[in-house]
C-alpha cells in the first residue's frame, strides 16, 4: 500500500499563526518538558541506585529519602510542561501523530493509567519515606519502571508517527490497536539515548540538592555532589557510545544530514558532541576540586546548550523523515489576531506570576529551600 | 469515525471508553475549581475565628484535595486529550486548529494553577497566614479561568452559533450556551467542594468538629444544588428547541439520562439534608454515597449534553462519524454529499477491502460499519446494533431501506448514511449477518403495535402531532393503499413493502390509538 494513500488529509481550518510560530513553541516547550522529565526519571533511577547500590546503606537511604520527597512535584512539572508540546505537535503534525497513536491505541491509552499509578506511587513513597523505607523502595521501583515503560511507548509512537509506510500493515493486522513499533531500527538506541540523558540530568539534580545543602550540611552535601557528579559523568560517557549507535541506525541519507549534508544540523551536532564531552571534563574537574558552584552552574549551562541542540536536531530529523509526505506549505495560514496577542500577554503574565510565586515562597533566594 | 483516519476498534465501545474517561475527569476537575474557593474561604474563616481545630482539618483536607485534583484531575485531563485523539481524530484536529490559542491560554492558567496548588499545599507549614491565603486565591482564580476557557470550547461543540458561517474564534467561543453552561458548571463545582469535604469531614473523630464540618459542607452543597434547576432552565432555553426535543422521548439515551440527572440530583440533595440530622455522627458510608449519587447525576448530565449534540460532534459542522455535514473547501472529500457521489470505497483511506463486485459483500460491509458507525456503535456491546436488529426483526432488504432514512431516525440523532447504493447494500449484508432474520419472519408480526414498533417507531411517535396520526386516512382501505407506496406520501420515507396483513393491522391500530387517546385528525389528512 502506498503510504501517501493512507496519510490523512488535514482539516479545513487554517493555521491560526505562521508555521514558524508553532515550530518555535514546539521546540522550546519540548526542551522544557524533556528537562523536567529527565529530573523525574533520572531522580527516580538514582534514588533506587542510592537505596540498593550504595556501599554505605545509611547514606544511600538518606539520599533515597531526600529524592523521594522531591519526586512527586516533578510529575506535575513534567506533565504540565508536556501538555504544551503535545498541543503544538498536534497543530503541525496531527495527521501523523493521531494516526500512529490509533495504530498503537491500547498501549497509548494505557500510558495514562500507568502514569496515574506511577504518580500515586511517588506520593506514597514520599509520605512513607520517613517510616517504612522498605515498602517505599518497592513502590518506587514500580513507579520508576512505569515511567520507563511510558518513555518506551513514547519512543514507539513518535518513531511510528514518522514511518507512514508501516501504518497500514500494522493497523489492518490488528484494528484494536495492540501494536508497537518494535521493528524500527532506531527504537532501542533512541530510547536508551533518552534514558541515559535522564540519568545524567538526574545526576545534576543531585548536584543542585548538594548546592542547596552546602553550608547547612556540608558533609552530606559533598556526598551528594560526588554521587550526582559521577552519575552525570558515567551516563554521559555511555551516551557517547549510544549516540554513535543511534546515528549508525539512522537511514544513510538521514545520517548524512548531521555529517555535512545539512550545515545547520552538522554544526548543532558538533556543538552537541563537544558540549557533552566538555561537560564531562568540567564535572570531573569540579569533583576533583569539590567545587559545587562549578558543578551546579557551569555544567548545567553547558548541558542546556547541548539539550537545546539535541532538541533542534530531533526536529530536523523528524522533518527529514517526513519529507516525502509533509510540506509546511500545505497549511493555509490565517493568523487569529483577535486571540494571539491575548495569549502572548497572558503567557508573559503567567511567567511573571510564576516567578513571583516562587520568589514569595523563598524558592528563588534559597531561604526556605533547605527544608 | 473517520474514513480519513483509521478507526480504533474498541470491543466494548469507543463511546463508552470516552464517557468513562470524561465523566471521571469532570467529577474531579469541577471539584478542583469549587474546592479551591472552599479552601481559601474556609481558611479565612478559621483564621478569623482563631479556629485551630478547623485549620487542622483543612490542612489534612488540602492533602486530599491535592491527591485528588493535582494527580487524578490533571492526568485524566491529559487523558481526555489522548482519548479524543484516538477516538475522534478529525474533530480533535479541527478543535486544535480552530482553537489552539484557546487551549494555549488554558495551558497558561493550568500551569499557574498547578504551581499555586502545590505551593499552597506545601506552604501550610512554611508560610505566614496572609501569604498562604494569597496562594490559595491565585490557585482558585487560575482554576476558574481555565474552566472559563474549556467551557467556551465545549459549549461551542454543542451550539456552534455563527462560527459555522464566519469561523471566527470569539463567535464560536461566546456561543449561545457559553454563559449558562459556565454558571451551571460553577454551581456544580461549588456543590462538589462541599461533597468532597463531607468525605474528609466524616473521617473526623471529634464529634463537635465533625458536626461543624458537616454543616459547613452542607452550606456549600445545598444552595448550589438549589440554584441548579434555574440555571439548567437558562441553559436549556439557549439550546435550539429542536435539539432539546431529543430528551422528550425520540432519543432514548437523551431521554433516559435527562431523567436520571433530575432524579439523582434530587437524591443528592435529599441525602445531603439527611447528613444534617446528626451531623456529629455522619458515617463515612453516607458521604461516599452522596459522592457516588452526585457522580451519577453529573455523569447523566454529561451524557445528555453529548447525546443531544448528536448527530454532531461539532454542531452543524462535523458529524460524530467524522464526516462534514456540508461540503467545505479543504474537507478532503469527506462530506456526506461527496461520499454519496464518490462512494466510501473510493473516498476512504483506511479500508482494506474495496471490491464491491465480489460475492462476499458482508466483508466490505464490515469495514463500512467500522468507518461510519463505530464512533458510536458496536456490533454487540455498547449501543450494539445486533440488539436493535433483534428487537425489530429486520431482514437484509428492510435494513437497506432503513439505511436510507438513517438521518431521520430518533429526531435526527444519527448522521445520514453516506455512500452509494452498492455500499448501503454491502452494509445491509453485513448487518443482516449479526441477527439473521428470514423474510417470512419479518412479515410474521400481525398485531398493529408490533408492526409499528418494528417499522415506524424509529421516526414516528405516539403523539397527537405525529404525521402518522394526523395524515393517515381514517378509512382502512384507503390508508392501507396509501401505505403501499411510502415515498409518495413523503419523499424521505423508506420504500418498505409491508404485506397486506401488516398494513391493515397497522391502520386499525392507528385508528384505535386515535380513538383511545383522542388524537385529532386534520381535515386534509382525512380526505
Amino acid at each position: 500500500m502506498n503510504p501517501l494513500n493512507v496519510i490523512p488529509t488535514i482539516d479545513p481550518n487554517p493555521l491560526p499563526a505562521p508555521y514558524w510560530v508553532f515550530k518555535v513553541l514546539l521546540v522550546v516547550t519540548f526542551f522544557l518538558h524533556i528537562v523536567a522529565m529527565n529530573f523525574l526519571l533520572g531522580g527516580g533511577v538514582l534514588a533506587l541506585v542510592a537505596r540498593w547500590g550504595s556501599r554505605k546503606p545509611d547514606l544511600g537511604n538518606r539520599m533515597f529519602l531526600d529524592l523521594a520527597r522531591k519526586l512527586p512535584v516533578l510529575v506535575p512539572a513534567t506533565v504540565t510542561l508536556g501538555i504544551a508540546p503535545l498541543l503544538f505537535l498536534q497543530v503541525l503534525y496531527g495527521q501523523f501523530f493521531y494516526t500512529s497513536s490509533i495504530v498503537m491505541a491500547w498501549p497509548w491509552f494505557l500510558v495514562l493509567v500507568m502514569l496515574t499509578i506511577a504518580y500515586y506511587g511517588f506520593y506514597y513513597a514520599s509520605f512513607r519515606s520517613g517510616r517504612q523505607i522498605g515498602r517505599a523502595g518497592a513502590v518506587m521501583v514500580l513507579s520508576v519502571l512505569l515511567i520507563l515503560l511510558i518513555g518506551f511507548l513514547f519512543s514507539n509512537n513518535l518513531t511510528l508517527s514518522q514511518s507512514p509506510s508501516r501504518w497500514a500493515g500494522k493497523y489492518f493486522a490488528d484494528t484494536a490497536g495492540w501494536n508497537l513499533n518494535l521493528t524500527e531500527p532506531t527504537l532501542i538506541p533512541r530510547f536508551l539515548h533518552f534514558f541515559l540523558a535522564a540519568v545524567a540530568v538526574g545526576g545534576l539534580f543531585l548536584v543542585f540538592l548538594a548546592q542547596a545543602r552546602w553550608t547547612a550540611d556540608n558533609a552530606y552535601a559533598r556526598q551528594l555532589l560526588r554521587f550526582g557528579g559521577k552519575a552525570f559523568m558515567y551516563a554521559t560517557m555511555a551516551q557517547v557510545v549510544v549516540g554513535i549507535i543511534l546515528l549508525a541506525s539512522l537511514p544513510r541519507a538521514l545520517r548524512m544530514l548531521f555529517m555535512g549534508d545539512n550545515t545547520a544540523a552538522s554544526i548543532l551536532f558538533v556543538i552537541g558532541v563537544l558540549g557533552a564531552i566538555g561537560a564531562i571534563f568540567l564535572m570531573s574537574d569540579a569533583l576533583r576540586k569539590e567545587n559545587v558552584r562549578m558543578a551546579a552552574l557551569y555544567v548545567p549551562a553547558v548541558l542546556a546548550v547541548v539539550i537545546a541542540c539535541m532538541s533542534i536536531m530531533r526536529d530536523i530529523l523528524r522533518d527529514a523523515y517526513l519529507k516525502p509526505f509533509f510540506h509546511p506549505a500545505q497549511f493555509a495560514i490565517h493568523t487569529q489576531w483577535s486571540v494571539l496577542p491575548l495569549f502572548l500577554l497572558l503567557f508573559l503574565g503567567g511567567v511573571i506570576l510564576w516567578f513571583v510565586m516562587l520568589k514569595r515562597y523563598g524558592l528563588l533566594t534559597g531561604k526556605r529551600a533547605a527544608t | 469515525m473517520a474514513m480519513n483516519y483509521p478507526v480504533w476498534d474498541v470491543t466494548f465501545g469507543a463511546g463508552l471508553l470516552m464517557a468513562m474517561v470524561a465523566i471521571l475527569h469532570v467529577f474531579v476537575s469541577h471539584f478542583a475549581v469549587g474546592g479551591g474557593l472552599f479552601l481559601v474561604i474556609t481558611e479565612r474563616r478559621a483564621r478569623r475565628n482563631n479556629d485551630v481545630a478547623l485549620l487542622g482539618w483543612l490542612k489534612a483536607h488540602t492533602r486530599f484535595f491535592v491527591l485528588v485534583t493535582v494527580v487524578f484531575g490533571a492526568i485524566s485531563g491529559v487523558g481526555i486529550w489522548f482519548t479524543i485523539g484516538l477516538i475522534a481524530p478529525t474533530a480533535t484536529s479541527n478543535l486544535i486548529h480552530a482553537y489552539v490559542w484557546g487551549w494555549a491560554i488554558e495551558w497558561v492558567f493550568f500551569f499557574v494553577e498547578i504551581t499555586a496548588a502545590l505551593l499552597y499545599y506545601y506552604g501550610w507549614e512554611k508560610l505566614e497566614a496572609r501569604l498562604h491565603e494569597w496562594y490559595g486565591w491565585v490557585y482558585f482564580i487560575a482554576a476558574f479561568a481555565s474552566m472559563v476557557i474549556i467551557n467556551g470550547i465545549i459549549t461551542f461543540m454543542l451550539t456552534s452559533g455563527t462560527w459555522t458561517k464566519n469561523h471566527q474564534f470569539w463567535k464560536g467561543f461566546f456561543n449561545p450556551t457559553c454563559f449558562p453552561s459556565l454558571a451551571f458548571r460553577f454551581a456544580v463545582a461549588l456543590a462538589l467542594a462541599g461533597i468532597y469535604a463531607l468525605i474528609t469531614a466524616s473521617l473526623q473523630k471529634d464529634a463537635l468538629l465533625k458536626g461543624r464540618l458537616v454543616r459547613w459542607s452542607v452550606c456549600w452543597i445545598a444552595p448550589s444544588l438549589a440554584v441548579l434547576p434555574a440555571l439548567g432552565w437558562w441553559y436549556i432555553h439557549k439550546i435550539p428547541p429542536e435539539v432539546w426535543a431529543d430528551v422528550r422521548g425520540p432519543m432514548p439515551t437523551a431521554t433516559h439520562f435527562a431523567l436520571f440527572a433530575v432524579v439523582l440530583l434530587a437524591v443528592t440533595f435529599t441525602l445531603t439534608l439527611l447528613a444534617l440530622v446528626k451531623p456529629g455522627r455522619m458515617p463515612l458510608a453516607l458521604s461516599l454515597l452522596v459522592a457516588l449519587v452526585a457522580l451519577g447525576a453529573m455523569g447523566s448530565f454529561e451524557f445528555v449534553r453529548e447525546a443531544i449534540r448528536k448527530p454532531y460532534v461539532i454542531a452543524n459542522y462535523l458529524y460524530a462519524n467524522s464526516l462534514y455535514s456540508d461540503t467545505t473547501p479543504g474537507d478532503g472529500g469527506f462530506s456526506v454529499d461527496e461520499v454519496n457521489t464518490a462512494g466510501i470505497v473510493h473516498s476512504a483511506k483506511w479500508i482494506a477491502n474495496r471490491d464491491l463486485t465480489k460475492k462476499d459483500q458482508a466483508a466490505v460491509g464490515r469495514e463500512i460499519f467500522r468507518l461510519e458507525c463505530e464512533s458510536c456503535h458496536t456490533t454487540d456491546a455498547y449501543r450494539g446494533v445486533k440488539h436493535y436488529l433483534a428487537l425489530r426483526q429486520w431482514d437484509r432488504t428492510k435494513i437497506q431501506a432503513m439505511l436510507s432514512v438513517l438521518g431521520l431516525m430518533h429526531n435526527g440523532a444519527m448522521p445520514p448514511f453516506a455512500g452509494t447504493d452498492a455500499e448501503s447494500r454491502a452494509l445491509a449484508a453485513f448487518l443482516s449477518t449479526l441477527h439473521p432474520v428470514s423474510a417470512t419472519a419479518t412479515a410474521a408480526a400481525s398485531d398493529g403495535q408490533t408492526v409499528f414498533d418494528q417499522n415506524c417507531s424509529m421516526c414516528h411517535r405516539i403523539s397527537p402531532g405525529d404525521t402518522l396520526f394526523t395524515k393517515l386516512p381514517k378509512d382502512p382501505n384507503a390508508a392501507s393503499k396509501a401505505l403501499t407506496d411510502l415515498p409518495s406520501l413523503f419523499p424521505a420515507m423508506p420504500d418498505l413493502k409491508l404485506p397486506d396483513r401488516q398494513r391493515l393491522a397497522l391502520v386499525s391500530w392507528v385508528n384505535t390509538q386515535r380513538k383511545a387517546r383522542g388524537f385529532g385528525i386534520s381535515a386534509k389528512g382525512a380526505n
